[in-house]
């Protein structure tokens, strides 16, 4: 049985004239934490967008546990066990706390018209049910938003707003879990502390396969089991942080040739 | 739930008498002077409730007692209608009010629930209408029939547009409907068999052995016959809030908020977007065309000119002024649109004018609305 | 085939209104992303502008040529100038509503424009006679009679959209309009006065109209206070099918639409007044096909 969650060959995304991916080889082992790293623009935000079914790829294949899934729909994808984040908070602001994290749930949830139309106390008890899950997985992250649960998402605080959108991601249980740069905006403490819940939400949540998009260097190395190195669409090194930190040839994709030419020691 | 959030049923009983007076004494009263300052003074008491939140207070105690409150909204409506008992045109107009309503809750399910615009509303009113004139030629057809039927015939009128309303977004998909009413106008204005211009009339509703042209009589107390149409516009009227408020408040509601806020967000996490617009879409049509059918029957009579663009609008004006994605925001919405025209004579001329200046006068001072839709709260034990 | 003929000069002239009408929507729409939908009600007050201005000289004693260009003059000044205000006051301050708030809103300024004309304008309810100032008569190609005053608002019409596409493509106010239209924030930040060019391209696409107004109102003598309902959802749809922002596709659109027309009446003349149900039919299939318009570019959000 193949042991990798997420497998990329060849993937390549083209806009207009501009190559985002270039044939793209990627792997993700189940289970593991992977830090994904390059310059902006590099295609990190590309590849979560074309594994999740939201941009289409131009070539190129993707296999999710095992399963060909290149150019399947974003709902496919979901069903299949992805979820993800966004680089920009894209949470219905007009909606309480609770509304915004229970749309992860979606596939697991009864949305039959006449189950919810008619069938009330189904539903009543199928309501209570996700109210103490949505509690009890906001409370992991800040036992103060389970007062919160119906506030307006636009009340919370950028921190909030972000522990609401990687709940949202978590609650739907998925297999694969991909973070586009969940500490933008957060101080250092903020960013730890962040980290920390995450990774004490994976301990209760068994195994989930992560992949995290990140500028914060400090995220990746406390956090990540292996990282992936992107520049102009294509993979330039992977490894423990550490290899990579002091690979030359990231050195020099981040602060360009001029100051790679000799190599630092470690940081 | 603390006891702070706790309320008491009265509140909400109160309103539906209330409101229910106001509608009836609007209705009732011919002297024009004393419309304007009953006006003036409904006005007052209306900001002054929102200023001294009474109207939360309102909203919470309905939103707790649903059973309540339609308890209340059926005596209040029993009264005003026993008050109105020998006036048929005030009748006549509360019937008006509610079957407008109930189009514009249909309204409020496409554009405040799913976030689809229709501009041609009229259209899929006139579709109903215009299905009970034609099957009021099958005489053998019973009236509930004819009702539900007009009504499904407008849901499959409908779907010939879904295929352009899901493809399409913002002002692309806003020239969908906007043809459509158009194109309806021009249909049945240039079909003879439709009437063309002239129209076609309709017998009056039977229901049940029931027919709605005898009067009711209690014991020695004598009600107009329209009365037996208000009281199924009522019927209708609740029908539209109870499937409006069943979507909004179960899993449904959300899965359509969260369509018409961010598409690409719900489709990440599984929401299949087209199935929850044509449900959206195809609930509004059955509405619209229920309640055309009635309006038909009720006045014995269409023609294109009751179902124009300027109709279309005046429904969407309804609803954005009620508060977009707010159901019964639809009502003193359209009691006001209705109504003040019919009571305040002076102004006939006018009435086009003065409702568009009223429009954009709100639409530039409270984009929002003027009642807003309050926050969804599925707390455990407060569903109805 | 003279017939056939006919409608084809029928459906230019058609076209060539639709068109100039569908300009302004996709000018509009590309400098601020909004629909102003007042735009038909501004053309209608320019045709009565017009009107006033040709009834003024003729009592002056002035013949008939100074009346046409006075006409023209007038409904220029009036539709720039109210389309402009209406901007001004109205469009530009609540440009970041949603998208339905702007479309109601427009909606009821041209309500607004055009009840007061049918109020407060003498004998305003009912159509109004538009002097026959152009050479009457005409040549005749065979059967086929061509009248002199098509030809030259044809002509006019023509020229018009030719200038106003030269002015978007090849001078520096239409690069500054099509560089707001791009990104706004960017223009401004580049030095572009947005209010400026903001104003100039209202001016510009409600003066378009305006010819149009007059133009309408030559070739079939009257006007009437509803005229502009019509022509603006016509004009809209023709920029939609043409594609929001792309002025090509609005004078494509417009004569699309026309020629639609045209082809519904020459096909079935029994049942001319369909053709507005036919046209509207085909351009919702065509919006159905290529969702964002034919000419359009294909918009991505970024996520």
């Amino acid at each position: 049985m193949n042991n990798n969650v997420l497998d990329c060959r060849g993937l390549t995304v083209r806009f207009g004239g501009v190559l985002a991916l270039n044939a793209l080889d990627l792997e993700v082992g189940r289970g593991e934490i992977l830090g994904l790293i390059g310059p902006n623009g590099s295609g990190k935000t590309t590849l979560f967008n074309v594994v999740s079914g939201v941009y289409r790829s131009d070539g190129g294949s993707i296999q999710f546990d095992g399963e060909a899934v290149t150019r399947l729909s974003p709902q496919a994808l979901c069903r299949r066990g992805l979820a993800r984040t966004f680089q920009r908070s894209r949470l219905c602001l007009s909606l309480s706390v609770f509304d915004n994290v229970v749309l992860g749930a979606y596939r697991r949830i009864n949305s039959g018209v006449v189950h919810n139309m008619f069938r009330r106390r189904a539903f009543a008890d199928e309501l209570k049910l996700y109210v103490e899950k949505c509690g009890e997985l906001l409370a992991i992250f800040n036992p103060q938003l389970t007062t919160r649960l119906f506030d307006p998402a636009i009340s919370l605080g950028m921190i909030d707003r972000r522990r609401v959108e990687i709940c949202r991601a978590l609650i739907g249980q998925p297999k694969l879990l991909l973070l586009d740069e969940p500490s933008a905006g957060m101080t250092q403490d903020e960013t730890s502390q962040l980290m920390r819940e995450l990774i004490a939400v994976r301990r209760q949540l068994g195994s989930l396969t992560i992949v995290i998009i990140e500028h914060e260097m400090g995220v990746i190395e406390q956090v990540t089991d292996r990282c992936v190195v992107l520049n102009y669409g294509r993979k330039i090194c992977e490894g423990r942080f550490a290899e990579v930190a002091t690979d030359p040839v990231v050195r020099e994709a981040y602060l360009g040739r001029a100051y790679t030419k000799s190599p630092v020691g470690p940081a | 739930m603390t006891s702070a959030q706790r309320a008491a049923p009265w509140p909400a009983i109160i309103a539906a008498f209330v409101f229910a007076g106001m509608l009836a004494a609007v209705a009732a009263i011919d002297n024009q002077r004393l419309v304007i300052a009953l006006l003036c003074v409904f006005a007052v008491v209306w900001m002054a409730a929102m200023r001294l939140g009474v109207l939360a207070r309102v909203e919470r105690s309905a939103g707790q007692y649903p059973h309540a409150l339609r308890g209340a909204i059926l005596l209040a409506a029993l009264a005003a209608v026993a008050l109105l008992h020998e006036d048929n045109f005030g009748l006549l107009m509360i019937a008006t009010v509610l079957l407008y309503a109930t189009c514009c809750i249909g309204l409020t399910i496409q554009l405040g629930y799913a976030g689809l615009s229709n501009f041609g509303a009229a259209g899929f009113v006139g579709t109903g209408a215009y299905a009970a004139a034609v099957f009021n030629w099958l005489p053998w057809l019973p009236d509930p029939l004819v009702l539900v039927g007009a009504g499904l015939i407008t849901v499959i009128v409908g779907s010939l547009l879904l295929l352009p309303v899901l493809r399409t977004r913002g002002h692309y998909a806003a020239l969908t409907t906007l043809a459509f009413g158009i194109m309806f106008g021009v249909f049945v204005d240039a079909t003879p068999v439709l009437g063309g211009p002239q129209g076609l009339k309709l017998a009056g509703i039977t229901l049940l052995g029931w027919d709605f042209s005898n009067d009711i009589r209690v014991a020695n107390f004598v009600i107009s016959f329209y009365a037996n149409y208000v009281l199924l516009a009522l019927a209708i009227f609740a029908l539209a809030i109870f499937i409006a408020s069943r979507l909004d408040r179960s899993w449904l509601g959300i899965w359509l908020d969260s369509v018409r806020l961010d598409e690409t967000a719900s489709a990440v996490f599984g929401v299949n977007i087209g199935w929850w617009k044509i449900l959206a879409f195809t609930a509004g049509n059955f509405l619209a065309g229920l309640a055309g059918a009635t309006y038909a029957q009720m006045m014995g009579f269409i023609a294109p000119n009751n179902f124009t663009l300027a109709d279309s609008l005046m429904l969407v004006s309804a609803v954005i002024l009620g508060g977009i994605g707010n159901r019964w925001g639809a009502l003193p919405a359209t009691a006001i649109l209705v109504l003040l025209p019919e009571k305040l004579q002076f102004i006939q001329e006018y009435r086009l004018l003065l409702f568009a200046i009223v429009v954009v006068v709100i639409l530039m001072a409270s984009p929002a609305g003027l009642v807003p839709r309050r926050i969804r709260r599925l707390e455990p034990g407060v569903v109805a | 085939m003279d017939i056939v003929a006919q409608h084809l000069l029928n459906g230019l002239m058609q076209g060539t209104v639709y068109g100039l009408v569908a300009m302004g929507f996709t000018l509009f729409f590309g400098v601020m992303n909004i629909i102003k939908f007042s735009h038909g009600d501004v053309l209608t007050l320019g045709a009565f502008g017009a009107l006033v201005a040709a009834g003024l000289l003729e009592s002056a004693g002035l013949g008939a040529w100074p009346q046409i260009l006075a006409m023209f003059a007038a409904a220029v000044a009036v539709t720039a100038i109210s389309g402009t205000e209406i901007a001004r006051f109205f469009v530009l301050p609540l440009r970041h509503s949603p998208t339905l708030n702007i479309l109601l809103l427009t909606m009821m300024l041209g309500t607004i424009i055009r009840e007061c004309l049918r109020l407060f304008f003498p004998n305003g309810g009912n159509p109004q006679r538009f002097p026959a100032l152009l050479p009457p008569g005409g040549i005749s190609f065979g059967r086929v009679f061509v009248r002199y005053d098509g030809i030259i608002l044809l002509a006019v019409g023509i020229a018009l959209i030719a200038f106003v596409q030269w002015v978007i493509t090849r001078t520096r106010f239409g690069l500054a309009v099509r560089a707001v239209a791009e990104d706004e924030e960017t223009a401004r930040t580049m030095g572009m006065n947005f209010t400026r060019v903001v104003r100039l391209t209202f001016a510009l696409g409600s003066g378009t109209a305006g010819v149009a107004g007059v133009m309408y109102g030559l070739y079939y003598s009257e006007i009437n206070y509803a005229m502009g309902v019509l022509l603006a959802v016509i004009g809209f749809s023709a920029a939609i099918v043409g594609g929001l922002g792309n002025m090509w596709g609005a004078i494509i659109g417009g004569y699309l639409f026309a020629g639609l027309q045209t082809i519904a009446v020459a096909i079935a003349p029994a049942a001319s007044e369909y053709k507005t149900f036919f046209a509207f039919l085909v351009v919702i299939m065509v919006i159905t096909w290529r969702p964002t318009g034919l000419l359009a570019e294909r918009r991505s959000e970024r996520v």
